[in-house]
């Protein structure tokens, strides 16, 4: 069975062997000038370049005079390879020599298309590379950049995650760098897709794209609402432009303190003792079902009259009432308690220095025992005394 | 037959003959040098160490009574070792000193109560134990305003003036014991020896005895022992124990009036310590609340220890 699914495949193997073979071993032979599109539109203004290769087939090395005619006035046009200006090229037999056709199109050129011929002189052999030159005023974009969701919603404690995607149409390797433009004091940093380096720039192969992460941080005290992002993109003459959008919804904050600011009551030990607790919300969106609850040394009772607060509107305060009563067992000093605030999207919380005295109950039980005792010497006198 | 007018008719004249002895006498000279030139060397040694190491404190003068620079004790331990010899020597031959030099007769056939007498004579000794105590405390303070420079606070002083209310008290138990003795015993050296022997038991060899016996009546828990704990019980009693000893019960009140910090004199609990802020200090109030008991104790203690005096000394057939 499996033997007849594999079958097929065998066959397609040896068929195609032969075939890749043949396309390997050509029979052309001479001189070939040659480029990937020997026809190209420039802007006037613009410097293009050009890949030429020089390609011989199954000559003898021979030194190759190169030199480009048909080049209107004003224009200029450098053979370059190996990244200078070059005046002749020699490629081995079956092997090539890559140069390059470096354009300076002044910005007043005409408008109609030109042709210009490079041509390779040898001793008997010669190739020659007619290249068709339109002028264009607008080029189809060489870089661009998208992201995929450019509106993001969150609060202003939120992290805004875009993913950008930025493709170079432009046929050269090109280094991209980037900017945002945020409003004031809003934190943007530009990441790898999958990393966590901050970036500034990146190298983008021809004809690829690579996808880059910006990441937009807001001031915490901002109030809600819609900002705009722009994120631009960089690379040599190309230019590509992205609108992002932040929408932030308003968070409430809640501050817990006492009133007048005050972070210290006095109690008294087994004794319930109303402490004034104002909660205020100073973020940008109210607060609701605010609970209260409180973190107090061990056997202390506290309760909050009222315990919930059912809405808080921002920039105002609400007073409660918390009910301390410090344990029986409360040794007399300084006692911290932490009461917190919570709402859904806030929690606050205020440390109070509590002052326990304890009871003087037992001060006026000693004070009895000397009554006692002063008695005890008025009845001595009253019964012994005056002999 | 029922006499007749106060009881206490004279005690005034008796206060003030006996207060005049008191200071001019030699004994008086020789415990009040004694007790002085100690806490001198004491407070010197304390100042020395205070000017040395203390950085900051908000309660500088008081420092000065319990910070012990070895190898002499604070001032504070040096006063309860030595208050109550003191008062012993005020005391112990109040009552059998007149009777060996046959003069308790005479003075009684002035129109004078033995009530009179005997509240005079204690009131004497008391004043005199109050005026030697006050000069004490101004030298400490005028020590400290001297070599510390530092001028008390209100606090600091109210502080101060309540271990000189307290030390006064401590000196009455004291004096109220060795008049008592002066009383039952008809020998001054007897009384003075048997005064002398329940002060050395209850300053010496009442802390030593106190634990051991709380250990006898509650056993200490081995599962304490190998946490390196004391266990609860054990430690309450010794507690309780030791407060028999009025050294004990001045010391205790000594550390609440002079460590503002002190929060309790009896044992804690970890669950009493939760969410406490340590060392701040405590307020004035809340100190004499602590130390309450214990003054309470030597307050008491004195009065009693007076009255069982005063019924002996009523009882007693004096006319020998």
């Amino acid at each position: 069975m499996r033997a007849l699914f594999l079958a097929p495949i065998a066959i397609a193997i040896c068929l195609s062997a032969p075939a890749a073979q043949a396309a390997d071993s050509h029979d052309i032979k001479g001189l070939y000038l040659m480029t990937d599109y020997p026809a190209v539109t420039v802007r006037p203004g613009t410097t293009s370049t050009i890949p030429l290769r020089l390609q011989n087939y199954g000559l003898a090395p021979e030194r190759y005079q190169l030199s480009v005619t048909g080049v209107p006035s004003g224009w200029t046009a450098t053979l370059l390879g190996g990244g200078q200006p070059v005046a002749a090229a020699m490629p081995g037999p079956d092997a090539n020599v890559s140069l390059q056709l470096r354009l300076d199109v002044p910005k007043n050129a005409s408008m109609t298309a030109q042709t210009l011929t490079v041509k390779a002189e040898g001793q008997g052999n010669e190739a020659s590379l007619p290249v068709a030159v339109a002028l264009a005023k607008e080029l189809p974009a060489k870089l661009t950049v998208e992201s995929k969701l450019p509106s993001l919603r969150g609060s202003p404690k939120s992290n805004f995650e875009y993913t950008l995607t930025i493709k170079n149409d432009s046929g050269r390797n090109l280094v991209a760098s980037f900017a945002a433009d945020a409003p004031p004091n809003f934190e943007t940093s530009f990441t790898e897709a999958y990393g966590t380096q901050e970036l500034s720039s990146i190298p983008i192969n021809a004809g690829q794209s690579k996808d880059i992460k910006l990441k937009v941080r807001p001031p915490g005290t901002v109030d809600g609402g819609h900002f705009p992002v722009t994120v631009t993109v960089k690379a040599e003459d190309a230019t590509a432009k992205t609108d992002l959008a932040l929408d932030i919804a308003g968070q409430p904050q809640l501050q817990v303190a006492g009133r007048d600011g005050l972070l210290s009551a006095r109690a008294v030990a087994a004794k319930q003792t109303s402490i004034p607790i104002v909660v205020t919300n100073s973020g940008s969106a109210p607060a609701d079902n605010i609970k209260l609850s409180a973190s107090a040394p061990t056997g202390w009772k506290v309760t909050f009259q009222p315990s919930t607060i059912d809405r808080l509107v921002p920039g105002k305060d609400t007073e409660v009432q918390a009910l301390l009563t410090p344990s029986d067992k409360s040794l007399a000093g300084d006692y911290m308690t932490t009461v917190t605030a919570t709402s859904r999207g806030d929690t606050a919380s205020g440390q109070f220095r509590v002052t326990v005295s304890t009871s003087t109950v037992w001060g006026i039980a000693g004070a009895g025992v000397i009554g006692v005792a002063l008695l005890l010497m008025l009845g001595a006198v009253a019964r012994f005394g005056r002999r | 037959m029922r006499r007749e007018g106060s009881p206490f008719q004279g005690v005034g004249a008796v206060a003030v003959k006996e207060l005049a002895d008191n200071l001019s006498s030699a004994r008086m000279f020789v415990l009040e040098w004694l007790i002085v030139l100690t806490a001198l060397a004491a407070l010197y040694s304390a100042i020395d160490s205070l000017r040395r190491t203390t950085a900051q404190d908000p309660f500088l003068l008081l420092r000065l009574f319990t910070v012990n620079h070895a190898p002499l004790p604070s001032f504070v331990a040096i006063l309860g070792f030595l208050i109550p010899l003191m008062a012993i020597g005020l005391g112990f031959d109040a009552i059998n000193g007149e009777h060996n030099r046959r003069t308790l007769s005479r003075i009684l056939a002035q129109p004078i109560y033995r009530d009179a007498l005997l509240i005079g004579k204690f009131l004497a000794g008391l004043v005199t134990l109050a005026m030697s105590l006050a000069a004490l405390w101004l030298m400490v303070i005028g020590l400290g305003l001297i070599f510390l420079g530092v001028p008390p606070g209100g606090e600091e002083v109210a502080r101060s003036l309540a271990f000189l209310v307290i030390a006064v008290f401590y000196a009455g138990v004291w004096l109220a014991l060795a008049m008592l003795l002066s009383i039952v015993f008809r020998s001054s050296a007897t009384a003075a020896l048997v005064a002398l022997g329940i002060w050395l038991f209850l300053t010496v060899l009442w802390p030593m005895l106190a634990p051991a016996i709380a250990q006898v009546i509650a056993p200490p828990d081995p599962r304490y022992a190998l946490l390196g704990l004391q266990t609860p019980d054990t430690g309450i009693w010794t507690q309780m124990l030791s407060r028999i000893s009025p050294n004990h019960l001045f010391s205790e009140a000594m550390v609440g009036v002079l460590s503002p910090t002190t929060r309790t004199l009896g044992p804690v609990f970890l669950e009493q310590l939760r969410g406490a802020v340590m060392g701040a200090p405590l307020p004035l109030s809340q100190s004499l609340i602590i130390v309450w008991p214990q003054t309470v104790g030597l307050i008491a203690g004195t009065i009693v220890l007076f009255v069982i005096g005063y019924i002996a000394f009523q009882r007693q057939e004096v006319r020998a």
